[in-house]
């Protein structure tokens, strides 16, 4: 073999060596990508969820400080709540008022599970319990058979989350009544 | 050499794998927008049906985005004519709400309202209308009459236009431009 002939395929070779390993590389940073997109909720230390964890100890919603959230309306009151379903299922109770309410429940690592406006209120009162599906296999096996089940059922979709309630102000002079609804928010374990 | 192959495969799939899933979990969401005239909005984002990349931008930060059935952001960064929204320029809103039982509008800026309690938004209560029920709100860094929402001096900012107990949260497909606010660009500071 001359000269002439050898380099050619010493190129070749290398070429197509770091073409392969390139896509190998390529194979791996979207494996990476997935994984790291898919951990990120479970890995949240710094979401609403973590931020807000000492809300409600006192069987009380707690006002959020809304500067501490992002894309947050100032024109709202808000309170939160968080639970734990490992001491048994949660019970949140909130009366009507004057200013549009809702309530909705916040997953840890970010997300919305479930929400309620004071449209579905009973007789002024929204009512709901929250529990993990081992607790509402309990309490479905405890219901009474043919008779119609009252209290209204979400299941959680982690052990920890954060009830937040909202109220709208709808003129400045509408913020305490706000302020006071959301505060006025009952969470705490069920029965 | 072998190590040496290993080695670039390892640093290439790391550096793109976790500098790719870096920059999708850090902006606005990726997928899933509905647009009506200059306005979007993530309806899924309040749902259980979130998708990964979004659900890992809400982990990352402290969100409490509002729950389908509590209610609907629409988010606005340019003008009717897809020119991006300034605060040197004047705009005029016009036209109508999407049926809902309360809305606010804020404006959007890095260190807006320049002193807290100073104004950033209106809810629907505060707004004047003429006699035939129409709207029309002026946003201007400089005083205006009428319903005047004031701006930054200078400098990008969005608009976000919140929908709450709205019957178009759970079907978002049905917003359309005839059903949200134009936003008209009046002019600017030095043209």
């Amino acid at each position: 073999m001359t000269m002439s002939q050898v380099i050619p395929a010493f190129r070749q070779s290398h070429i197509a060596r770091f073409a392969w390993l390139t896509l190998a590389g390529l194979a791996l940073a979207a494996f990476i990508h997935i994984i790291v997109v898919l951990a990120v909720p479970g890995l949240a230390e710094k979401d609403a969820v973590s931020l807000f964890a000492e809300h409600g100890e006192q069987g009380k919603a707690e006002r959020v400080n809304l500067a501490a959230v992002a894309d947050s309306d100032p024109l709202t009151a808000v309170a939160a709540c968080a639970y734990d379903l490992g001491a048994g299922p949660f019970r949140v109770s909130a009366r009507t008022g004057d200013s549009l309410l809702s309530l909705s429940l916040h997953r840890r690592g970010g997300g919305v599970a479930y929400a309620i406006t004071d449209r579905a209120a009973v007789r002024g009162l929204i009512e709901f319990v929250i529990l993990t599906p081992r607790q509402l296999e309990d309490r479905l096996a405890r219901d009474d058979e043919g008779e119609s089940v009252r209290e209204l059922r979400v299941v959680s979709p982690g052990e920890t989350g954060l009830i937040v309630a909202r109220a709208l102000i709808r003129r400045p002079s509408d913020r305490a009544e706000a302020e006071a609804l959301v505060a006025g928010v009952a969470c705490g374990l069920a029965d | 050499m072998r190590a040496i192959d290993l080695a670039y495969v390892l640093f290439l799939g790391a550096l793109l794998g976790l500098g790719s899933a870096y920059a999708a979990l850090g902006g606005r969401f990726p997928f899933e927008s509905i647009q009506a005239g200059a306005w979007s909005a993530w309806p899924k984002t309040g749902s259980q049906l979130i998708d990964p990349y979004a659900r890992g931008i809400l982990a990352r930060g402290v969100h409490l985005p509002l729950g389908v059935g509590e209610g609907l952001a629409l988010a606005a960064t340019s003008d009717d004519e897809g020119r991006a929204l300034d605060g040197s320029c004047r705009y005029a809103l016009t036209g109508t709400v999407p049926p809902t039982r309360g809305w606010t509008l804020n404006v959007v800026a890095p260190g807006w309202p320049a002193q807290a309690g100073d104004r950033a938004g209106f809810a629907d209560a505060e707004i004047v209308r003429d006699e035939s029920g129409r709207m029309v709100l002026t946003l201007s860094a400089a005083v205006a009459g009428g319903n005047w929402l004031p701006l930054p001096a200078q400098g990008r900012f969005s608009l976000v236009l919140r929908l709450y107990d709205t019957p178009i949260s759970s079907t978002a497909r049905e917003l359309v431009r005839e059903m949200v606010p134009a936003i008209k660009r009046l002019g600017c500071a030095g043209t």
